[in-house]
């Protein structure tokens, strides 16, 4: 009904990040080692059943066991086990530890409501505005600062993104709802969106695109659905896009410093003093 | 025999003979002691098997709704989905919330009402009081009250099928904030509350018992590997279950009174509204999600410990007697369960490497993590040499024994793969992690409890279950679950999220289908292999032989009581002398001998006391 095959890696989607490669070839490791102690398992299970069964004639021994031997079965694993944790802990830091990000060339933040990716581009000035969850509306989900002038531009998208190649891109996670799994099979990463805390993310993707971005965390009855696209691009491609992105953006703002009115009302940024007395 | 035996005998007959005899009210309060709200421990036992047995049904009807959905999206559920009514189906397919109540509700009754009540429950009820020679439990009553909130956490948890909304669905783990709002959740909530208590007060009662009550003569290492594990899983679930409490009446208070502990600041609702939430617009903190999930697992890893340990214990014991030999290395099994059990209390962030809590943390806990597979190792070992140079018996218990560890060893190696945090990052939520699970959970825990099932089956009862449907049954279940669950290691490094409705919404996913369609059509032919043991469980009720007294010509002290123990269990004093695996022994010309033959009657008593019926 479908092809089987000894090598897991098969069964991968293609690995198109920096450290994909490395994650492919750890899992692999892991993989070949756990072969290897389930065959000898399974062998010796199997053995011992057959030369070991009950016939006319065949007995059992009397014995409770053996200290050395117990120390070694005991030492083996350990040893084993512990290197092969001290030496996966090389991977973790690569893409966790936050001393190992590399800088960042591309910065966005992301957040998952339920069932959209959206994420927030810096705009013309190339820098993300500033953000607080208490702006946070249905219309303003990053809850950008509404008086930080660097936040005016800031494009917001949902479902599909545009990134370049070849860039280290840290992605700045949350969620406005409830959990959601920021999850891209091909770059090898995932990474719970939670709300109410901002995580770091980073990938360099190597390879130009369309890839999947799935949401990996139960988040309700749509969550199934929970999809987006990547768009990995050339440096030029990725600059023709965001250029035009830019330039409907400054579009809509000259259109609303025309008209005021037509502007969405922003919120009062309540005053630190409330903050403590309100509640 | 004994005097004492012949008084228990005849008076045990007179009971009967009043029984017959009596007027009808007196009757019925009996029924209702002996049969209903019992306090003994063996019927207790039944109760706990049988309620377990039910839901073990119901969250496999659960599971092959969740594998038709997944194999075939979109299309009516067979012979059942025209019955179901339009909120759950549409046109006979399953509804994403549906889908999402079924992932949830399987898992939840299958730990909760499954594997945890028949390991803690109906084993360490049945076995703890016989394996150490003494008449009942230690607090009869607590162990009364302790089987009936399973029933009552039960059908609350599914009563939420009822209510509007549906019932829960945000997993088995359900995390807030999907589970701080809705009255399925709420249900859950409170029927957790309860089910964890059961298992608190069943905790501190298997404590209190084998503390208490052993038989003379029996020191702590003459316990049956079976008592050690319940004894130490008690441990656990004293220590652990609270903080599942504590968690879930947290999350009680956010959802009945918004107190905001897991619900951040200006939290909006699926429907963009905002989150009620006391810690609401304009605080500067709010509550945190995240917290929820320690408090969450560090309970349910040591559950999972709860629910494999005192398996681990039963195994021992089958392999023993089936192989007619001792344990290789008793004392390090036991030091392994406590190692295991130690070591569980330090491993739960190796389920929330994801969840953005510092990497460092991480790194410890991949360490703490990746170390507890070596006691599973060295359970694995001693098995192996338990039955080297063994004279092994192929009876239905010892090939579920059997099947335990050759599916167990795969259980134990994907988790080194998920202890490893950079290898957990991809595989985490796939359905590696669903093989990985039923893999511990089902080739693992269930298999162990089909063991014990069988073994006991004739103490329990008083009759012999069919050995052939036996085998039968093994053999089907067996194939059926590695060709199920091992085809989902492959989907899951290919991606393959868990929990979700309809996987072809991914380009990436939809060479799958066809693996998935292989896995559906083997979980039916498994779920349908279970009516066999349903069936041979009944017919052997009624038509099975009367069973010996000690069919397995086992050493451990349950197989002195009488055939069919009655309340108090054994005719006869008890006293131990000697280990409970002396198999093949010198000092025997059998191949076992009992731990309650008196030294100096060894070749005389033996055959009265161990084979009379
Ligand atoms: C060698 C020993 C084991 C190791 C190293 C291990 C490791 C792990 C890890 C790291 C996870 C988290 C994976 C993730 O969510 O990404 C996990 C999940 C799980 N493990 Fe194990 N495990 C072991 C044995 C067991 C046993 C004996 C059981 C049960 C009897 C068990 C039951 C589970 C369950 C139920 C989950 C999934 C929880 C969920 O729904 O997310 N594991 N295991
Ligand atoms: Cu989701
Ligand atoms: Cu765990």
């Amino acid at each position: 009904m479908f092809d089987f095959s000894w090598n897991m890696l098969t069964y991968f989607p293609p690995g198109i990040s920096t450290y994909s490669k490395a994650l492919d070839d750890l899992f692999i490791l892991v993989y070949w080692i756990s072969v290897a102690i389930f065959l000898l398992v399974q062998i010796t299970l199997v053995t011992f059943i057959f030369k070991y069964r009950t016939r006319p004639g065949h007995k059992s021994i009397y014995y409770h066991g053996n200290n050395v031997v117990e120390f070694i079965w005991t030492l083996a694993p350990t040893v084993l086990f512990a290197g092969l944790g001290l030496y996966s802990d090389e991977m973790w830091k690569v893409m966790k530890y936050s001393s190992r990000v590399p800088s960042p060339d591309v910065e966005i933040d992301v957040v998952g409501q339920a069932f959209n990716w959206h994420a927030r581009y810096p705009g013309a000035d190339g820098i993300l505005g500033k953000r607080h969850a208490r702006y946070r509306t249905a219309q303003n989900l990053f809850g950008i600062d509404p008086t930080d002038p660097k936040g005016k531009d800031d494009i917001v998208l949902t479902g599909e993104f545009n990134l370049p190649m070849n860039k280290n891109i840290v992605v700045h996670l949350s969620s406005v709802d409830v959990l959601h799994s920021y999850f891209l099979p091909n770059f090898r990463i995932k990474q719970d969106a939670v709300p109410g805390s901002w995580i770091d993310v980073w990938f360099n993707g190597t390879k130009a695109g369309k890839y999947e971005l799935a949401c990996a965390e139960l988040c309700g009855s749509g969550h199934y659905a929970m999809r987006g696209v990547l768009n990995l691009q050339s440096d030029a491609d990725f600059a023709v896009w965001m250029d035009a992105k830019n330039a409907a953006k400054k579009a809509v703002l000259a259109a609303e410093a025309a008209n005021p009115q037509a502007a969405a009302p922003v919120p009062a940024a309540p005053v630190a003093a409330e903050h403590g007395s309100s509640h | 025999m004994s005097a004492v035996a012949t008084h228990l005998e005849q008076g045990h007959a007179a009971t009967h003979d009043a029984h017959a005899h009596h007027d009808h009210a007196h009757h019925s309060v009996s029924f209702i002691r002996k049969y209903i709200f019992s306090t003994d421990h063996k019927q207790i036992a039944k109760q706990f098997l049988t309620s377990s047995l039910f839901f073990l049904l119901v969250g496999g009807a659960f599971a092959l709704f969740i594998r038709w959905q997944i194999a075939y999206p979109g299309e009516p559920i067979p012979v059942v989905g025209k019955w179901l009514p339009d909120t759950l189906v549409s046109s006979g397919a399953v509804q994403p919330g549906f889908y999402t109540q079924l992932v949830t509700m399987h898992a939840t009754v299958m730990i909760f009402f499954v594997i945890i009540p028949m390991a803690t429950g109906a084993f360490a009820n049945f076995c703890i009081p016989l394996m150490i020679g003494t008449d009942d439990m230690a607090m009869p009553t607590i162990n009364m009250i302790s089987f009936w909130l399973v029933p009552v956490a039960g059908l609350t948890i599914m009563s939420g099928f009822f209510v509007e909304g549906g019932t829960a669905a945000a997993g088995w783990t359900n995390y807030p904030p999907l589970s701080a709002s809705g009255t399925g959740h709420m249900l859950w909530v409170i029927g957790i509350f309860l089910v964890g208590f059961s298992s608190i007060l069943g905790g501190m009662n298997y404590l209190a018992t084998v503390l208490n009550k052993r038989a003379k003569g029996m020191r702590m290492f003459d316990l049956p590997l079976t008592v050690w594990a319940l004894f130490i899983t008690s441990v656990l679930q004293v220590l652990g279950t609270p903080v599942l409490a504590s968690a879930a009446s947290l999350l009680f208070v956010d959802q009945v009174f918004h107190a905001g502990i897991f619900i951040p600041e200006n939290l909006l609702t699926p429907t963009g509204g905002l989150f009620p939430s006391g810690a609401n617009v304009g605080s500067g903190g709010g509550g945190q999600p995240v917290l929820f999930q320690h408090l969450f697992w560090f309970y349910s890893h040591p559950a999972v410990y709860i629910m494999i340990l005192p398996i681990m214990g039963v195994v021992s014991d089958v392999l023993a007697t089936f192989a007619r030999k001792a344990i290789f290395g008793y004392k390090a099994m036991v030091f392994a369960v406590m190692a295991i059990a130690f070591l569980g209390f330090v491993v739960w962030g190796h389920h929330m490497f994801l969840s953005g809590m510092s990497p460092l943390l991480g790194t410890t806990f991949m360490l703490s993590t990746i170390v507890i597979a070596v006691p599973s190792s060295i359970k694995i070992f001693n098995w192996l040499g338990t039955i080297w140079k063994g004279n092994i018996h192929f009876t239905t218990p010892n090939l579920n024994a059997l099947g335990f560890i050759s599916t167990f060893v795969c259980g134990g190696l994907s988790g080194v793969f998920m202890a490893i945090g950079p290898i957990d990052v991809y595989i985490h939520d796939t359905y590696f992690i669903v093989a990985h699970i039923h893999y511990v959970l089902f080739g693992g825990a269930l298999f162990g409890i089909f063991a014990g099932i069988y073994y006991w089956y004739p103490k329990m009862f008083g009759k012999m279950y069919n050995e052939t449907l036996g085998k039968f049954h093994f053999a089907l279940t067996f194939i059926t679950f590695n060709l199920c669950f091992f085809p989902m290691h492959m989907i899951g490094v290919g991606g393959h999220m868990r929990r979700i409705h309809d996987p072809y919404v991914y380009e990436f996913l939809k060479p799958f289908q066809p693996i998935n369609q292989f896995i559906t059509i083997f979980a039916i032919l498994m779920g349908f292999s279970q009516l066999i043991l349903i069936f041979n469980f009944l017919w052997s009720l009624k038509f099975g032989r009367p069973a010996p007294r000690n069919p397995w010509r086992a050493n451990t002290l349950e197989w002195a009581a009488p055939a069919h123990p009655g309340h108090g269990n054994f005719d006869r004093d008890i006293t131990v002398y000697r280990g409970p695996y002396e198999f093949a022994s010198p000092e025997s010309k059998r191949d076992y001998l009992p731990q309650w033959i008196r030294p100096a009657h060894i070749e005389k008593e033996e055959v009265v006391a161990a084979e009379k019926h």
